[in-house]
């Protein structure tokens, strides 16, 4: 059975997810050992569990471990099923963290898919939806599958209570994505949403990237969302181009600035319009697993994060690859996998 | 993995809130639920009517931070949340009727919410397991990432689980058992064993405690001790009293015991507070209870169980609530037997029953317990006096040795210190000394010793030799001692002392063979006839 240390690399829920994800598409059990075990609350916590028992739910699996604080889990899927899915993630725990864990195998799924989760749509360290929705899924569909997400409501910490609606057509084969161009800019474009929250916050943030990156006033715009149950902000970039749509965001924290919270985001998009990467560094995370799947396929990204070494750690567990991470100069990198597409869905579960 | 399930009251100031403003504060049932590493599986909810809307907001924002968990509402109504009786009895019947499943189940009830009265109530029915539960209390924080949930402590009420208050409890029972020793370092195992179960029981129980014993055994000082580690612990405000009851015989005892009213009797002029009153809030300790008359035992009986008892003389009872201690050198079940002992009296105060080892027993004892009273007599005196090192030797090789009788325990120890302290020049004990100690000590025993044969010896070989025989050798001396006495002559002796095998033989001479048996002692027919030369 394949062992994981989960205290390798980054060292947090991010192996868990990704073993989670890696082990429903290809229907390999495993073991993770040390789950968070550097952090300081060590072991799993809420919104981990929730994606466990999420993956469980969608792989039919046997577990173990699968209890607050625990260190160690095992796991092993019976079998994908499709269909209708609700997960609700507890102290406003993101939704996407938990999509993530069970949207590959579902979109290499023999079946369509609904999957309804509630919890916060807009987290810090985490996909906000907005990147999900404008920059991921669009790749993620060019690949083959049709995944739509529908932000029914927002849900900000600590309050939570947001909704986001996924309806997944699957493609049993994925198309190889190269994306080593990214053309010329097509859209720019910030966004700073307040809920429940004074909108002169989101004003002062327009202001800093007004200021900060110098674009027109009519691709900025303060936005209050009505419908959230508790207060939250967030500040969104996005720089559309003709290859890629990449998002920058920023998150208002309870005893952090307006200010501060505009800097982080603006910040990310300079690096990023800086260099001639069409790939930033958080997309390049999530476009490691499709690509492994497919078999093939390359982008130029930033310097890799430790997300995305860990990553590719525990893809190079489940996944028999061939995977070059290259620098290029000294801003962008080239990521490539070449080789031929691996068993995966119920092919991967009926050979094993 | 057990389920989480948290007790608590809807806190109507603290858990209200509906503007969406509230997700800015700390509320604390929303709070328990909110926590990453806090799963709670249930919620139960206690909740009165009138706040029922506050309810319905408080399950709604719960389920949307905590899908996980299931809220239960329970309605209680308190008429006055602020009376305790009423806070009481409602929260215990919850509880009573609550059916646990600890095997599943692990549970924490909240108290943070409610009012004092009812928090109080909740920690009260927790700490008496009526809960079988841990406490779990929340509070805000200045941290701004952690502001909304605030933070929580989970407390398990066996303190034995926390190290530090252990150790701490720990300390103040080795202090209190020390405390009992009187700071004397006993290694007696069957008397450090017998201290610490008094210790238990001295600070749990205001029930009756018996000190059986041997006189001098140190019920007494026992008894005083326990009487002051209660009063340390401010469990009695009244005073010790203490009686033996051998002094109370006669008319007097009743008085004594009970008090009198003026004019009861002759003689009672005035009012008189018996030794119960005297007592009152505090400890009554009657030493020798077995001497106690039958009436007196009777009224006694009475006073323990109901705290009353009615005066010589008097119309209207008195009241006195103390502890009763008892101290008795007697097998008190065979005063029973004999009838001289009430058996219900006995049944009431030999609930704890510790029974003292004498001294002789205890021999490991007797050194650390030499070093406390060569201290008691500095402190008494002003005079320190310590023994040199060869005659401490001496003296403790005596004193754990099968000579050593020690038949009124602590008080030969007592009484052979003081001699010797008093006696030592210069503050030393010499070997001369406790030589001289040693020989008064055996004499003391030797006259309470009540077997006569050994007395004959001690007449006919004088004290020293007597104590060199075997005991083998005692009987058999002291017999022909006693049958030389008996006869005129050593060949009567002789016939009589073998008069059995020298019917096998033809001839024997009895005398010459009796002859030549005391000479083995240095003794001959005159001296056993006249008694000792030596004394």
């Amino acid at each position: 059975m394949i062992t994981i240390d989960g205290s390798q690399g980054e060292g947090g829920g991010q192996i868990l997810r990704s073993a989670l994800a890696l082990s429903l598409v290809t229907g390999k059990p495993f073991c993770i050992e040390n789950i968070r075990a550097r952090r300081k609350k060590p072991g799993l916590m809420r919104q981990h569990l929730t994606a466990v028992n999420a993956a469980v739910e969608v792989g039919k699996a046997a577990v173990s471990g699968n209890s607050i604080g625990s260190s160690r889990i095992t796991f092993a899927p019976t079998g994908l099923s499709s269909g209708q899915y609700h997960f609700a993630v507890g102290t406003a725990g993101s939704c996407t963290l938990v999509l993530q864990t069970v949207l590959p195998a579902l979109i290499v799924a023999d079946d369509p898919s609904e999957i309804v989760l509630e919890g916060g749509t807009h987290n810090a360290a985490a996909p906000p939806f907005d990147f999900l929705a404008g920059s991921f899924l669009p790749l993620l569909n060019q690949m083959g599958p049709s995944v739509k997400a529908a932000l029914e409501r927002p849900g900000f910490y600590p309050a939570g209570g947001g909704r986001i609606r996924v309806k997944i057509t699957p493609s049993r084969k994925l198309t190889p994505l190269h994306l080593l161009q990214r053309g010329g800019i097509v859209d720019r474009s910030a966004r700073a949403i307040v809920a429940r929250l004074p909108y002169s916050i989101a004003d002062r943030e327009i202001a800093v990237v007004k200021e900060k990156l110098a674009w027109d006033a009519d691709c900025l715009r303060s936005v209050e969302v009505p419908d959230s149950s508790g207060p939250g902000n967030a500040l969104v970039i996005t720089v559309a181009s003709e290859q890629v749509t990449e998002i920058f965001t920023g998150f208002g924290e309870s005893g952090v600035s307006a200010e501060t919270v505009a800097d982080r985001a603006v910040r990310e998009a300079q690096e990023y319009l800086a260099s001639d990467a069409p790939v930033g560094r958080h997309l390049a995370d999530q476009l490691l697993l499709p690509l492994a799947l497919a078999g093939a396929g390359s982008f130029r990204t930033l310097s890799p994060t430790a997300h995305t070494t860990t990553n590719i750690e525990v893809l190079r567990y489940f996944l028999d690859l061939d995977l070059k991470v290259k620098q290029q100069d000294e801003q962008t990198w080239l990521v490539s996998i070449d080789g031929k597409p691996p068993l995966v869905g119920s092919r991967a579960y009926s050979s094993l | 993995m057990n389920k989480n399930v948290v007790i608590g009251l809807l806190g109507p100031v603290l858990d209200s809130g509906k503007e969406p403003k509230r997700w800015e504060r700390w509320r604390p049932t929303v709070s328990v639920c909110q926590h990453e590493e806090l799963l709670v599986h249930r919620f139960d909810l206690i909740y009165q009517r009138r706040y029922a809307s506050l309810l319905k907001s408080v399950i709604a924002d719960i389920r949307q931070v905590s899908p996980e968990t299931e809220v239960v509402p329970h309605c209680i109504e308190f008429r006055d949340p602020w009376d305790f009786e009423e806070v009481f009895a409602a929260l215990h019947d919850f509880a009573r009727g609550y059916a646990f499943d600890t095997e599943q189940e692990t549970y924490l009830v909240h108290i943070t919410t409610g009012t004092h009265v009812a928090q109080i109530c909740m920690f009260l029915l927790t700490e008496a397991h009526y809960f079988p539960a841990k406490l779990i209390q929340t509070g805000p924080t200045n941290q701004p990432e952690q502001k909304v949930a605030g933070n929580y402590t989970i407390i398990d009420l066996d303190l034995s689980k926390y190290d530090r208050i252990a150790t701490r409890f720990n300390q103040e029972k080795r202090d209190d058992i020390s405390f009992l020793k009187s700071g004397i370092e006993t290694r007696s195992p069957r008397f450090n064993a017998l201290i610490e179960q008094i210790e238990r029981v001295a600070i749990n129980s205001v029930d009756p405690i018996l000190l059986m014993g041997p006189t001098g055994a140190g019920k007494s000082q026992l008894a005083r001790r326990i009487f002051e580690l209660k009063k340390a612990r401010r469990q009695v405000s009244g005073l010790f009293v203490e009686v033996n009851c051998a002094t109370l015989r006669g008319d007097g005892a009743m008085s004594a015991l009970f008090g009198h009213r003026r004019g009861a009797f002759t003689g009672a002029i005035q009012d008189r507070h018996g030794l119960l009153q005297s007592a009152d809030k505090g400890m009554l300790f009657l030493d020798e209870i077995g001497e106690l008359g039958l009436d007196e035992q009777a009224m006694l009986l009475r006073a323990i169980e109901e705290h009353r008892f009615l005066p010589i003389g008097s119309d209207t009872e008195a009241q006195s609530d103390f502890q009763l201690l008892c101290g008795t050198n007697r097998d008190l079940g065979q005063e029973v037997a004999k009838g001289r002992f009430r058996g219900d009296l006995l049944a009431r105060i030999n609930l704890w029953t510790f029974c003292l080892p004498g001294l002789a027993e205890r021999t490991e004892d007797i050194e650390p317990n030499l070093e406390y009273e060569l201290e008691c007599f500095a402190e008494k005196n002003g005079n320190r006096v310590s023994f040199n090192q060869q005659a401490k030797r001496r003296f403790l090789a005596f004193a754990i040795g099968p000579e050593a009788r020690w038949s009124a325990n602590f008080r030969d120890l007592n009484g052979a210190v003081k001699r010797m302290a008093t006696l030592a020049p210069a503050g030393r004990i010499t070997v001369e000394v406790v030589e001289e100690e040693i020989q008064r000590l055996r004499n003391s025993w030797r006259d309470k010793a009540d077997d006569p044969g050994r007395s004959l010896l001690r007449e006919v070989l004088g004290e020293e030799s007597a104590a060199e025989l075997d005991s083998f050798e005692q009987v058999q001396l002291a017999e022909v001692v006693r049958v030389c006495r008996s006869v005129a002559t050593l060949s009567g002796a002789g016939r009589k002392l073998f008069s059995v095998s020298r019917q096998g033989k033809k001839s024997s001479n009895d005398a010459d063979r009796l002859r030549k048996y005391l000479a083995r002692f240095n003794l001959d027919w005159d001296r056993v006839r006249q008694g000792s030369i030596m004394s």
